[in-house]
């Protein structure tokens, strides 16, 4: 029987992840695509195909995890990768929390449920048919708090550990998410002070009375310390190892979150920041306290979720702290709007306590009916939040969807662009820095064609573009990654003044490029 | 018992009253002084019903007198003891007694003088033995009352050499591929002379190239290392709630039922340690007539043996005086212990252990559930003076994490344990059949659990701990630590002789396991400083011809490893004294780092040692805790 029903979800799982593919092949061949796949498909192109120091980009391409699984999936289709990648990620998300859910509950109509939810919710469709990481930090996420919540039941160091190495991971999928760790603080606080013999039964008095006496005091703070230790130790150090090799490889301690070299969120926080400015919009539900309301439309279910874990207070706590880290990341980032992937955290923690928790409710079938009601209305809300979202690449998805043909390019310009080099004749060189242009490179798939950064002569070619290209690419004044990039107007105005006798023609415009042959 | 006696003597009905104790003249003055109760010949009678020891062996290390009140009783009775050890023998005498017999019947015949044989003997009312010496010498002894702790004394001295050279070469003529005599044997010393010459013919040819190699095998080695570590303590956590035998079991233990259990108590020069080692023993939850005790003591080791003869207390151990042989060490000693004892199981603990109470209930019910091939059990060790200075904090670290992870992962994985040097509890006669412990390796230990798996055994691991005295002077600890260095050394060596034989016996998975373990352990010590003074001299430095030593790559690698490695070994550890809940240890275990710096020197000596003095066992000294929270009952 068991075995009959490990078939059976795995052929579920294979048919979701056949329809993933499906879905996000389609929208990419018409066109959908992101900053997020376009920066992975160029570097998976360097590694690949590119002459150079390709350990940096090996090493340091930041968040790694989620690169490292764009590589593999290069294997079978570099322009897919991403897409191959959140597909099946997506799918093996639902294969983890099924197989969880199947042995944690007999009733078979949560199953469904579940797979209601993966095949419909347009959170989950994006997660999954974008191309972008999504999936790999909701994975992660739910093992994390999966194992919180069996470490809670079991007492084991086994699932804290393991779920300190999922927390490892998933701060190498996005870094933001390493805030969480303040918000377990209290949460530690109170099961060290649950654990002490104390005949005082109310948290606050137990608090005060092991504040007041030195040897509770010290087990206290021992306690506290130790599970902290062991919960945030591997994170903390994994970080600061990753720092110094970035220190030792690129000469600067936060190169992997502050290069735009390194990584894609720099570029794509700079041009929404750019975008929100020229709209010149506040959007009034991207305020602080807002946040977590806005979360608890998008996923009411996650009130159900807590009212499930009633009279435990560390579960409570726990599930409280990703509104922290939101509210956090507001307060930290404030210019740049929370993207979808934060929401669906809470998805993935209401599905989580249900699968948990569910069995333990007494009246199941008015349950059952209200459940179904509330995945209804959270599936319009999902593509409410998805069509209505400040984020261009979001919106852009929930049209791809609605509008099959219409599905509008993120990156048409250098999409066409990108057209144009291909048609130029072999043998040309281009002098362009990826660090803003990658997705013309990608777009491109041909390396060879292109001075870059990552290439020993680079230093040179930029010093004198007339000897190593007979190209350059220049980012115009009016693009909003201007800052990033040195190739730019003011560039060929300083070579021009050292080479009096360089003479360059434009040979291709777009709002944003401008693509000069050197003479 | 002895062939030496007369099958006439054994089946004569006349031998009963031997079995009656009460009757005895020595016991009527032991009465008499209010040394022995009634009572206590009930308890006498069963406990002989068990041994068929002699009354006064039984009286003697049973714990029902002490010797100085014994020898105060007799003395007052009229009976002189007497210093024996100048006595003069005579072989041939000698020759018709054998040890056994004389052991049992603390009584020894020396000589014949004047048509007499003249014996000693600790009851010299021992009617057996007078009978014995009449029908084998056909003259009457002439009796000279003597301790029975100088009798044992001679007569393992002199008739002991069987046995001892028993110990020290039954494995060497048994099963030689297994002994650890040969440190090198041939083609080992060809491959690694042949591995340096290939480095030093690398260097000369291209110095940059070999030594990057050189230095990528090493990270690579490191990282594997540290991985399968990391992997084993998840293993071994995830099953840390299991209870292999649970109170409920052990309660249901029926006492009538229960084997006799000998426990081995190897000691030299631990006269600190005798009383707190009675203690000890007393506090364990077990028939005490079915407990066979056998405190070993060297033959030169007075002060051990006057420390036990001057307790004030009765004794519940036998004392064996082990003869003197090289090598001289604590598998010898256990070996001859084992010609001694008579227990269907058997363990070994250190004067300072301090077992749970309800050990060797729950190993004998942990035996009943296992199937036939398991032939040991090796419980945990932890310490009881953890909080006493670095040093037994850091080992306290270390031991949570070895035995409370990792040797339950590799239990978990089926692959070759190496046994800890106490509480590991063995069917002795599987023990016997595996050629019982090497003399002449120093981790005797580790080298059996890898033997045993060799040939088909299994070992499982129980959640009982005992608490040891951890080292707390780091000369010491250096001593005991090249030990443990040097024997995983010695090893390694031993069972990679013929490697793929090895593979053959205990399959690629054990093969793998025990590489990673006993052969990787001693080489990471040995790198692990060289390692460190690199990246301090690129660091410091910023030497070029490190740069042109680490390309890129390699050094992000390196550097990878240092870190990674590092701090996985410190999670582990912490991952260990977590699950303790010896909560105040979590900080320590930061301090690893020069905790392995310290391993590594022991390391170093460890393998000079292996070179020029393979057997020879670093003595560590105990009884330098002054920790009193010393606790075995069982939570």
């Amino acid at each position: 029987m068991k075995r009959f029903k490990t078939v059976y979800l795995v052929v579920i799982t294979v048919l979701l992840a056949a329809y993933y593919l499906m879905v996000g092949i389609y929208l990419n061949k018409h066109g959908y695509s992101n900053q997020e796949s376009l920066f992975y498909i160029e570097k998976v192109q360097i590694i690949f195909s590119g002459e150079g120091d390709k350990l940096r980009i090996m090493g340091l391409t930041s968040p790694i995890l989620p690169f490292y699984i764009v590589v593999f999936f290069s294997l079978f289709s570099s322009a897919l990768a991403p897409v191959l990648a959140s597909a099946m990620g997506t799918a093996l998300l639902f294969y983890i929390m099924a197989s969880s859910m199947m042995k944690r509950n007999k009733d078979n109509f949560y199953f469904y449920l579940l797979t209601g939810i993966f095949v419909l919710h347009p959170g989950i469709l994006y997660t999954a048919c974008s191309g972008k990481s999504i999936y790999l930090d909701l994975i992660l996420f739910f093992l994390f708090f999966l194992n919180l919540l069996k470490y809670y039941n079991s007492n084991t160091t086994y699932h804290i550990s393991v779920a300190s190495l999922f927390f490892v991971m998933l701060i190498f999928t996005d870094y933001k998410l390493i805030w969480l760790s303040l918000f377990f603080v209290p949460l530690v606080l109170s099961i060290s002070l649950h654990s002490l013999n104390l005949g005082e039964k109310e948290s606050l008095f137990r608090l005060f009375m092991s504040f007041n006496s030195s040897s509770l005091r010290r087990k206290l703070i021992n306690k506290t310390f130790s599970i902290y230790t062991i919960i945030f130790l591997l994170p903390i150090a994994s970080i600061l190892i990753y720092k110094m090799l970035n220190l030792t490889h690129a000469d600067d301690l936060n190169y992997f979150i502050d290069s735009p070299y390194a990584t894609w969120n720099i570029i794509t926080d700079k041009l929404e920041y750019t975008v929100t400015q020229t709209m010149g919009q506040y959007d009034i539900s991207e305020l602080s306290i807002l946040v977590s309301f806005k979360a608890l439309i998008f996923c009411p279910l996650i009130i159900l979720a807590i009212y499930l874990f009633k009279q435990h207070t560390y579960q409570v706590l726990t599930l409280l702290t990703p509104f922290g880290l939101i509210e956090f990341l507001k307060v930290k980032y404030e210019k740049v709007n929370l993207t979808y992937e934060y929401y669906l955290l809470f998805l993935i923690l209401a599905l989580l306590c249900i699968i948990f928790r569910i069995r333990f409710i007494k009246n199941q079938s008015s349950l059952k009916i209200c459940l179904v009601a509330v995945i209804a209305v959270q599936c319009y809300i999902g593509y409410v939040f998805l069509n209505k979202s400040a984020i261009k690449e979001e919106r852009n998805f929930a049209q791809a969807v609605v509008h099959k043909d219409t599905a509008p390019r993120i990156e048409q310009e250098s999409y066409d662009l990108a057209g144009y080099i291909k048609h130029m004749p072999e043998g040309t060189h281009i002098l362009a820095d990826d660090a803003v242009a990658y997705a013309i490179v990608g777009y491109t798939n041909d390396i060879h064609r292109f001075t870059i950064p990552f290439q020993s002569e680079y230093l040179s070619a930029v010093e004198a573009p007339d000897k190593y290209n007979g190209y350059v690419l220049i980012a115009n004044t009016a693009n909003p990654m201007l800052g990033y990039t040195q190739l730019t107007e003011a560039y060929l105005e300083s070579i021009q003044t050292k080479n009096s006798a360089l003479r360059l023609t434009k040979v291709y415009i777009t709002d944003n490029w401008t693509l000069y042959k050197i003479m | 018992m002895s062939a030496f006696i007369s099958e006439d003597l054994m089946n004569d009905t006349v031998a009963q009253p031997y079995s009656n104790a009460r009757d005895s003249e020595i016991s009527k003055i032991l009465i008499g002084d209010h040394f022995l109760a009634e009572t206590d010949f009930e308890k006498i009678d069963k406990v002989y019903a068990e041994t068929g020891a002699s009354f006064v062996k039984i009286i003697l290390t049973f714990g029902f007198i002490s010797r100085k009140n014994y020898e105060r009783s007799l003395t007052q009775a009229g009976y002189t003891f007497e210093q024996i050890r100048e006595q003069p023998f005579d072989d041939a005498v000698l020759d018709k007694i054998d040890l056994k017999f004389a052991n049992e019947r603390l009584a020894l015949p020396l000589r014949v003088e004047n048509a007499k044989v003249v014996c000693l003997m600790a009851d010299p009312t021992d009617q057996l033995f007078i009978d014995f010496v009449r029908m084998t010498y056909g003259s009457d002894p002439h009796i000279i009352v003597a301790s029975d702790l100088d009798i044992t004394w001679l007569s393992h001295k002199l008739l002991g050499n069987k046995y001892v050279k028993s110990a020290v070469f039954e494995l060497l003529n048994e099963d030689p591929d297994n002994s650890a005599l040969t440190t090198f044997t041939d083609k080992q010393l060809i491959f690694i002379f042949s591995f340096i010459g290939l480095l030093a013919a690398g260097f000369v040819l291209s110095f940059k190239l070999t030594a990057t190699v050189l230095n990528i095998f090493m990270s690579v080695f490191f990282l594997i290392t540290i991985s399968f570590k990391l992997f084993l303590s998840l293993v071994g956590s995830k099953f840390e709630l299991f209870q292999a035998v649970t109170k409920s079991e052990v309660k249901a233990v029926n006492n009538d039922e229960l084997p006799v259990y000998t426990i081995h108590l190897p000691v030299y020069k631990e006269d600190k340690l005798i009383k707190k080692l009675i203690w000890n023993l007393q506090s364990i939850d077990y028939p005490r007539e079915k407990l066979d005790i056998k405190l070993l003591i060297e033959e030169d080791d007075d002060k051990t043996l006057n420390a036990v003869r001057n307790l004030d207390f009765p004794a519940i151990f036998e004392v064996i005086v082990v003869p003197f042989h090289m090598p001289k060490t604590k598998p010898k000693a256990c070996n001859y212990g084992l010609h001694f004892s008579r227990g269907e199981y058997l363990t070994i603990y250190d004067a300072e252990d301090i077992p749970d109470t309800d050990q060797l209930k729950k190993v004998v019910a942990m035996f009943n559930k296992l199937p036939e091939n398991y032939i040991c059990v090796q419980c945990a060790l932890n310490y009881f003076n953890r909080n006493e200075n670095f040093l037994t904090r850091m080992f306290t670290l270390e031991y949570s994490y070895w035995f409370d992870y990792v040797l339950p992962g590799l239990d978990t994985l089926d692959i070759p344990i190496p046994l800890g040097g106490t509480s590991n509890h063995f069917k002795l006669a599987n023990l016997v059949d595996l050629g019982a412990w090497d003399p002449f390796n120093v981790t005797e230990d580790a080298d059996l659990g890898v033997r045993a798996y060799a040939k088909g055994y299994k070992i499982a691991v129980l959640n009982s701990t005992t608490y040891e005295e951890a080292n707390n002077d780091f000369f010491n600890w250096i001593r005991q630590r090249s030990r443990w260095i040097k024997g995983y050394m010695q090893t390694y060596l031993v069972h990679m002789r013929k490697p793929s034989a090895l593979i053959k016996k205990i399959g690629i998975k054990g093969f793998l396991g025990f590489t990673f373990f006993v052969g990787a352990t001693p080489i990471m010590f040995l790198i692990n400083p060289i390692l460190i003074v690199i990246f301090a001299a690129y660091v410091i430095f910023d030497l070029d011809i490190i740069r042109t030593l680490f390309p890129d790559w390699v050094l992000f690698i390196s550097i990878f490893n240092l870190m990674v490695g590092n701090i996985l070994m410190i999670y582990v550890n912490m991952m260990a004294v977590f699950k303790r809940r010896f909560y105040e240890l979590i900080l320590f275990a930061i301090a690893n780092p020069i905790y392995w710096l310290m391993h590594s020197i022991a390391a170093y000596k460890g393998l000079y040692q292996l070179i020029v003095k393979p057997f020879y066992w670093e003595k560590t000294n105990h009884g330098l805790s002054k920790s009193h929270t010393q606790t075995n009952a069982v939570k």
